[in-house]
């Protein structure tokens, strides 16, 4: 599965409301957890994988983008959940972030989960394209933005 | 080439479903064209450490799925060898590591082959270079030509019946 496979606009929210980052993380797995029908315990538990893994090091870019990720046992299909801020919210990096990419694979499936990181990486290191992704003001700017 | 239509087949495993029919696909053509057949796994080093160099992995989990996709491609050699003598076929594998649609496309220069086979190749929906695959930069860039293998139930049967 690729980045393009795995975007599903209702797994994008604009704005996102959290003023911090556990919180901006929480909304991106509630509304995952949402869309696929997760129980309460196991939503908790995948937020506090992500947040697990933001312990060991921020996954916040240079240009106020984050990338908190997890590999979930028994996920069904990689989904990334991408949720933009109005505001920097402070997540680690030396600015604020303002845009998360949520990305949650299946853990039996490393080579997946790379290629769906590094694309999200590639695309985002292009300034115009993030400048583009900021401005975005619906879900479906954001998705014509990746299938223009 | 050996008068018939390829003397060297390469199927590229990514550990996709659809890079497992086309290993099947592969072992087939192998056998009724008496070509060699080689396979490739090419653990993805360079995005591995473009993740580490943009703080989106740290060290400590670089070596975590290093790790990880060196188990991925032995398992995925190991499978085609098995599938490829239960049909009487040899097939030369090699774990690679570096960039998948260079080492690729470096391993067709350097053995000769003349066929590249590959499972799905996603259908244009984004015009953005950086979202292509890598098996769509294998198609674009291969110097022999590309068999690309259509997900199929009935290749399945097929491979059993042969």
């Amino acid at each position: 599965m690729t980045l393009l496979e795995a975007l599903d606009k209702d797994l994008v929210k604009v704005p996102l409301t959290a003023a911090d980052g556990r919180g901006a993380v929480e909304e991106l797995v509630s509304l995952y957890a949402g869309k696929v029908g997760l129980p309460a315990k196991e939503r908790d538990d995948m937020l506090s994988l992500v947040m697990d893994r933001e312990k060991l090091g921020s996954t916040a870019m240079e240009n106020g983008i984050a990338i908190p990720h997890a590999r979930i046992e028994g996920l069904k299909a990689s989904a990334v959940v991408i949720g933009i801020s109005r505001l920097p919210i402070p997540f680690g990096g030396k600015e604020g972030t303002r845009i998360f990419f949520l990305v949650l694979a299946p853990a039996e499936n490393p080579t997946e989960h790379i290629q769906i990181l590094s694309s999200i990486a590639r695309v985002c290191s292009s300034d115009l394209f993030v400048r583009m992704l900021q401005g975005a003001k619906t879900k479906d700017d954001v998705f014509q933005l990746f299938f223009d | 080439m050996n008068g018939l239509p390829y003397s060297s087949i390469l199927v590229y495993l990514d550990g996709s479903e659809g890079s497992m029919n086309a290993s099947m696909y592969a072992i087939l053509l192998a056998k009724a064209s008496k070509a060699r057949l080689h396979a490739v796994y090419v653990v993805n080093t360079k995005a591995l450490g473009e993740l580490v160099r943009s703080h989106i992995f740290v060290d400590q989990e670089q070596a975590e799925y290093l790790a990880d996709l060196q188990k991925d491609a032995a398992r995925h050699i190991r499978h085609i060898e098995r599938i490829a003598a239960s049909k009487d076929v040899e097939v030369t594998a090699s774990v690679l590591s570096g960039s998948p649609h260079k080492e690729v496309i470096s391993y067709i220069k350097q053995h000769g082959i003349d066929l590249l086979v590959l499972g799905s190749v996603n259908a244009i929906r984004s015009r953005r270079d950086e979202l292509t695959s890598e098996n769509d930069r294998m198609l674009r860039t291969s110097p022999c030509p590309v068999l690309v293998v259509r997900d199929s139930d009935d290749l399945w049967a097929q491979f059993e019946e042969v």
